[in-house]
Protein backbone atom coordinates (compact mmCIF):
# COMPACT_ATOMS: atom_id res chain seq x y z
CA UNK A 1 0.00 0.00 0.00
CA UNK A 2 2.90 2.00 -0.25
CA UNK A 3 1.73 3.94 -3.42
CA UNK A 4 -1.41 4.57 -2.01
CA UNK A 5 -1.35 8.41 -1.95
CA UNK A 6 0.59 8.54 -5.01
CA UNK A 7 -2.11 6.17 -6.97
CA UNK A 8 -4.77 8.28 -8.72
CA UNK A 9 -7.51 4.92 -8.74
CA UNK A 10 -7.46 5.43 -4.98
CA UNK A 11 -11.48 3.88 -4.65
CA UNK A 12 -10.06 0.79 -5.91
CA UNK A 13 -7.35 0.52 -3.49
CA UNK A 14 -10.36 0.71 -0.81
CA UNK A 15 -12.71 -1.89 -2.13
CA UNK A 16 -10.04 -4.28 -2.63
CA UNK A 17 -8.66 -3.74 0.74
CA UNK A 18 -12.23 -4.28 2.28
CA UNK A 19 -12.54 -6.97 0.32
CA UNK A 20 -9.55 -8.48 1.91
CA UNK A 21 -10.44 -8.13 4.63
CA UNK A 22 -14.42 -9.30 4.63
CA UNK A 23 -12.90 -12.48 2.90
CA UNK A 24 -10.67 -12.89 6.06
CA UNK A 25 -13.43 -13.05 8.24
CA UNK A 26 -16.16 -14.57 6.09
CA UNK A 27 -16.95 -18.42 5.11
CA UNK A 28 -15.17 -20.75 7.18
CA UNK A 29 -15.11 -20.52 10.45
CA UNK A 30 -12.01 -19.14 11.69
CA UNK A 31 -8.95 -20.82 14.74
CA UNK A 32 -8.47 -19.17 17.60
CA UNK A 33 -5.01 -18.49 16.34
CA UNK A 34 -6.25 -17.28 13.25
CA UNK A 35 -3.71 -14.11 12.54
CA UNK A 36 -4.92 -10.84 10.72
CA UNK A 37 -4.50 -10.83 7.46
CA UNK A 38 -1.57 -10.15 5.76
CA UNK A 39 0.44 -13.04 7.04
CA UNK A 40 3.06 -14.71 5.19
CA UNK A 41 3.20 -17.33 4.66
CA UNK A 42 -0.60 -17.58 4.47
CA UNK A 43 -1.60 -21.24 5.51
CA UNK A 44 -4.35 -23.74 4.61
CA UNK A 45 -4.99 -27.04 6.72
CA UNK A 46 -7.19 -30.07 5.87
CA UNK A 47 -7.21 -33.56 6.85
CA UNK A 48 -7.93 -37.35 5.11
CA UNK A 49 -8.31 -40.35 7.01
CA UNK A 50 -4.49 -41.26 7.03
CA UNK A 51 -2.92 -37.35 7.44
CA UNK A 52 -3.04 -33.99 8.04
CA UNK A 53 -2.36 -31.79 5.30
CA UNK A 54 -0.65 -28.62 5.58
CA UNK A 55 -0.06 -25.81 2.34
CA UNK A 56 1.78 -23.11 3.28
CA UNK A 57 1.62 -20.40 0.13
CA UNK A 58 5.81 -18.93 0.14
CA UNK A 59 6.42 -17.98 -3.20
CA UNK A 60 10.18 -17.25 -4.12
CA UNK A 61 11.62 -18.34 -1.67
CA UNK A 62 14.59 -20.56 -1.72
CA UNK A 63 14.19 -23.92 -0.09
CA UNK A 64 16.88 -24.15 1.88
CA UNK A 65 16.31 -21.14 3.60
CA UNK A 66 13.13 -22.79 4.84
CA UNK A 67 12.69 -24.44 8.25
CA UNK A 68 10.36 -26.90 9.50
CA UNK A 69 10.30 -27.86 12.96
CA UNK A 70 7.65 -29.78 14.78
CA UNK A 71 7.95 -30.02 18.98
CA UNK A 72 5.19 -30.85 21.38
CA UNK A 73 2.60 -30.73 18.84
CA UNK A 74 3.54 -27.97 17.24
CA UNK A 75 4.76 -27.85 13.93
CA UNK A 76 6.68 -24.67 12.89
CA UNK A 77 7.70 -22.34 9.82
CA UNK A 78 10.24 -20.23 9.40
CA UNK A 79 12.49 -18.43 7.29
CA UNK A 80 13.14 -15.37 5.30
CA UNK A 81 12.17 -13.92 1.51
CA UNK A 82 14.73 -10.95 0.63
CA UNK A 83 14.00 -8.59 -2.09
CA UNK A 84 15.22 -9.75 -5.30
CA UNK A 85 15.64 -6.01 -7.28
CA UNK A 86 18.40 -3.56 -6.92
CA UNK A 87 17.32 -0.30 -5.46
CA UNK A 88 20.58 1.50 -7.42
CA UNK A 89 18.50 3.56 -9.36
CA UNK A 90 15.06 3.87 -10.54
CA UNK A 91 11.90 3.89 -9.03
CA UNK A 92 9.60 1.55 -7.51
CA UNK A 93 5.44 1.73 -7.80
CA UNK A 94 4.35 -1.22 -5.48
CA UNK A 95 6.05 -3.10 -3.21
CA UNK A 96 3.46 -4.81 -1.76
CA UNK A 97 5.22 -8.14 -1.77
CA UNK A 98 6.11 -9.84 1.49
CA UNK A 99 9.82 -9.19 2.35
CA UNK A 100 11.61 -10.46 5.59
CA UNK A 101 11.74 -12.94 8.29
CA UNK A 102 8.66 -14.84 9.23
CA UNK A 103 7.49 -17.68 11.15
CA UNK A 104 4.63 -19.34 11.43
CA UNK A 105 3.45 -21.90 14.22
CA UNK A 106 0.50 -24.02 13.77
CA UNK A 107 -0.80 -26.57 16.53
CA UNK A 108 -1.15 -30.37 15.31
CA UNK A 109 -3.73 -32.22 16.12
CA UNK A 110 -3.26 -34.90 18.61
CA UNK A 111 -3.38 -37.49 16.56
CA UNK A 112 -0.88 -36.57 14.22
CA UNK A 113 2.50 -38.62 14.48
CA UNK A 114 5.44 -36.28 14.41
CA UNK A 115 7.78 -38.81 13.25
CA UNK A 116 5.99 -39.61 9.59
CA UNK A 117 6.02 -35.98 8.19
CA UNK A 118 6.55 -35.39 4.83
CA UNK A 119 7.43 -31.85 3.14
CA UNK A 120 7.74 -30.67 -0.20
CA UNK A 121 8.50 -27.37 -1.88
CA UNK A 122 7.32 -26.50 -5.62
CA UNK A 123 5.98 -23.58 -7.55
CA UNK A 124 5.91 -21.64 -4.29
CA UNK A 125 3.72 -23.66 -2.30
CA UNK A 126 5.14 -25.54 0.56
CA UNK A 127 3.40 -29.04 1.02
CA UNK A 128 3.43 -30.60 4.68
CA UNK A 129 1.76 -34.01 5.32
CA UNK A 130 1.55 -36.13 8.62
CA UNK A 131 0.44 -39.42 9.16
CA UNK A 132 -2.17 -40.04 12.20
CA UNK A 133 -1.38 -42.36 14.28
CA UNK A 134 -2.07 -46.07 13.80
CA UNK A 135 -4.87 -45.98 16.56
CA UNK A 136 -6.48 -42.77 15.56
CA UNK A 137 -6.98 -44.07 11.95
CA UNK A 138 -11.03 -44.90 11.79
CA UNK A 139 -12.25 -48.40 11.81
CA UNK A 140 -14.77 -50.33 11.65
CA UNK A 141 -15.18 -53.14 14.42
CA UNK A 142 -16.69 -56.38 13.72
CA UNK A 143 -20.13 -57.45 15.65
CA UNK A 144 -20.07 -60.71 16.97
CA UNK B 1 1.27 1.99 -14.78
CA UNK B 2 -0.55 4.03 -12.28
CA UNK B 3 -3.77 2.90 -12.68
CA UNK B 4 -4.80 -1.08 -11.23
CA UNK B 5 -8.13 -2.76 -11.98
CA UNK B 6 -9.74 -6.02 -10.53
CA UNK B 7 -10.67 -8.08 -13.44
CA UNK B 8 -13.22 -10.09 -11.36
CA UNK B 9 -15.80 -8.89 -9.09
CA UNK B 10 -15.32 -11.15 -5.97
CA UNK B 11 -18.06 -12.83 -4.49
CA UNK B 12 -16.84 -13.78 -1.04
CA UNK B 13 -19.71 -16.30 0.02
CA UNK B 14 -18.49 -18.46 -2.32
CA UNK B 15 -15.69 -20.43 -1.80
CA UNK B 16 -14.24 -22.75 -4.39
CA UNK B 17 -11.33 -25.35 -3.75
CA UNK B 18 -11.26 -27.50 -7.45
CA UNK B 19 -10.37 -24.16 -10.33
CA UNK B 20 -11.21 -27.02 -12.75
CA UNK B 21 -15.04 -27.12 -12.94
CA UNK B 22 -14.91 -23.28 -12.29
CA UNK B 23 -16.10 -20.42 -14.77
CA UNK B 24 -13.43 -18.96 -16.21
CA UNK B 25 -14.55 -15.95 -14.58
CA UNK B 26 -14.67 -16.56 -11.32
CA UNK B 27 -14.13 -15.28 -8.15
CA UNK B 28 -9.89 -14.30 -8.16
CA UNK B 29 -7.35 -13.23 -5.58
CA UNK B 30 -5.95 -10.13 -6.49
CA UNK B 31 -1.66 -10.98 -6.40
CA UNK B 32 0.48 -9.22 -4.46
CA UNK B 33 3.00 -7.36 -7.12
CA UNK B 34 6.69 -5.46 -6.78
CA UNK B 35 6.78 -3.06 -9.91
CA UNK B 36 9.97 -1.29 -10.44
CA UNK B 37 11.07 0.81 -13.35
CA UNK B 38 14.17 1.95 -14.54
CA UNK B 39 15.59 3.42 -17.69
CA UNK B 40 15.30 0.69 -19.49
CA UNK B 41 11.73 -0.27 -18.25
CA UNK B 42 9.29 -1.96 -15.99
CA UNK B 43 9.72 -4.85 -13.91
CA UNK B 44 7.16 -6.45 -12.22
CA UNK B 45 7.12 -9.27 -9.26
CA UNK B 46 3.67 -11.04 -8.81
CA UNK B 47 3.32 -14.11 -6.01
CA UNK B 48 1.43 -16.99 -7.74
CA UNK B 49 1.65 -19.49 -5.23
CA UNK B 50 0.54 -23.30 -6.98
CA UNK B 51 0.64 -21.59 -10.40
CA UNK B 52 2.21 -23.87 -13.00
CA UNK B 53 3.58 -22.47 -16.27
CA UNK B 54 0.80 -23.61 -18.66
CA UNK B 55 -1.54 -22.54 -16.34
CA UNK B 56 -0.88 -19.14 -16.42
CA UNK B 57 -2.26 -16.48 -18.75
CA UNK B 58 -0.29 -13.28 -19.48
CA UNK B 59 -1.57 -11.19 -22.42
CA UNK B 60 -1.90 -7.56 -23.52
CA UNK B 61 -5.06 -6.45 -25.07
CA UNK B 62 -6.11 -3.07 -25.89
CA UNK B 63 -3.49 -1.52 -23.78
CA UNK B 64 -3.95 -3.76 -21.04
CA UNK B 65 -1.81 -5.81 -19.57
CA UNK B 66 -3.43 -9.14 -18.36
CA UNK B 67 -2.32 -11.81 -15.70
CA UNK B 68 -4.10 -14.65 -15.00
CA UNK B 69 -3.22 -17.80 -13.41
CA UNK B 70 -4.99 -21.13 -11.49
CA UNK B 71 -3.39 -22.41 -8.86
CA UNK B 72 -3.39 -26.29 -8.29
CA UNK B 73 -2.10 -27.64 -5.51
CA UNK B 74 -1.59 -32.21 -5.17
CA UNK B 75 -3.80 -33.07 -2.64
CA UNK B 76 -4.95 -36.48 -1.45
CA UNK B 77 -8.35 -37.64 -2.05
CA UNK B 78 -10.99 -37.11 0.65
CA UNK B 79 -9.13 -34.18 2.02
CA UNK B 80 -11.32 -32.24 4.03
CA UNK B 81 -10.62 -28.52 4.87
CA UNK B 82 -10.19 -26.99 8.04
CA UNK B 83 -8.70 -24.00 8.17
CA UNK B 84 -8.37 -21.87 4.77
CA UNK B 85 -6.23 -18.65 4.39
CA UNK B 86 -6.38 -18.85 0.99
CA UNK B 87 -9.91 -19.52 -0.68
CA UNK B 88 -9.91 -19.22 -4.56
CA UNK B 89 -7.56 -21.23 -6.55
CA UNK B 90 -7.24 -18.31 -9.23
CA UNK B 91 -5.61 -15.03 -9.25
CA UNK B 92 -5.95 -12.37 -11.54
CA UNK B 93 -4.94 -8.57 -12.01
CA UNK B 94 -5.01 -5.47 -14.57
CA UNK B 95 -2.99 -2.93 -15.80
CA UNK B 96 -2.88 -0.29 -17.86
CA UNK B 97 0.53 0.07 -20.34
CA UNK B 98 1.00 3.47 -21.57
CA UNK B 99 2.68 3.61 -25.43
CA UNK B 100 5.33 3.63 -24.48
CA UNK B 101 6.57 0.12 -23.49
CA UNK B 102 7.40 -2.08 -26.33
CA UNK B 103 4.48 -5.05 -25.78
CA UNK B 104 6.45 -7.55 -28.83
CA UNK B 105 9.32 -7.87 -26.18
CA UNK B 106 7.98 -8.48 -22.89
CA UNK B 107 9.82 -10.95 -20.50
CA UNK B 108 8.14 -13.30 -18.87
CA UNK B 109 9.72 -16.01 -16.26
CA UNK B 110 8.13 -17.89 -13.71
CA UNK B 111 9.63 -19.33 -10.83
CA UNK B 112 8.81 -20.98 -7.41
CA UNK B 113 5.33 -19.37 -7.95
CA UNK B 114 6.59 -15.86 -8.82
CA UNK B 115 6.45 -13.67 -11.98
CA UNK B 116 8.41 -11.87 -13.39
CA UNK B 117 7.68 -9.79 -16.06
CA UNK B 118 9.92 -7.27 -17.91
CA UNK B 119 8.41 -4.85 -20.07
CA UNK B 120 10.87 -2.59 -22.24
CA UNK B 121 10.39 0.91 -23.50
CA UNK B 122 10.13 1.75 -26.83
CA UNK B 123 13.59 2.75 -28.33
CA UNK B 124 12.33 5.75 -28.95
CA UNK B 125 11.22 6.48 -25.74
CA UNK B 126 13.98 6.07 -23.59
CA UNK B 127 15.68 8.85 -21.75
CA UNK B 128 18.63 9.96 -23.92
CA UNK B 129 21.23 12.56 -22.96
CA UNK B 130 21.18 15.52 -25.83
CA UNK B 131 24.39 17.27 -26.61
CA UNK B 132 24.52 20.83 -26.31
CA UNK B 133 26.69 22.41 -28.90
CA UNK B 134 28.57 25.44 -28.52
CA UNK B 135 28.18 27.58 -31.75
Amino acid sequence: MSDLLFNTNLFDELDRFQRQMSSAFSGLPSSIRASRFSTFPQINLGSTDDSVEIVAFAPGIDPAKLELTVDKGLLTISGERTRVQSESEGRSYAQERFVGAFRRAIELPRDADPDKVKARYASGCLTISIGKREASRPRTIAIQ
Amino acid sequence: MNTQTQLAERNTGTFACNGDAQAQKGPAIVPAVDIYEDAHGITLWADLPGVSRDRLNVHVQDGNLFIEGQASIDTPDGLRLHHAEIREPRFARAFSLSADFDISKIDANLSDGVLKLSIPRREEARPRRIEVSIG
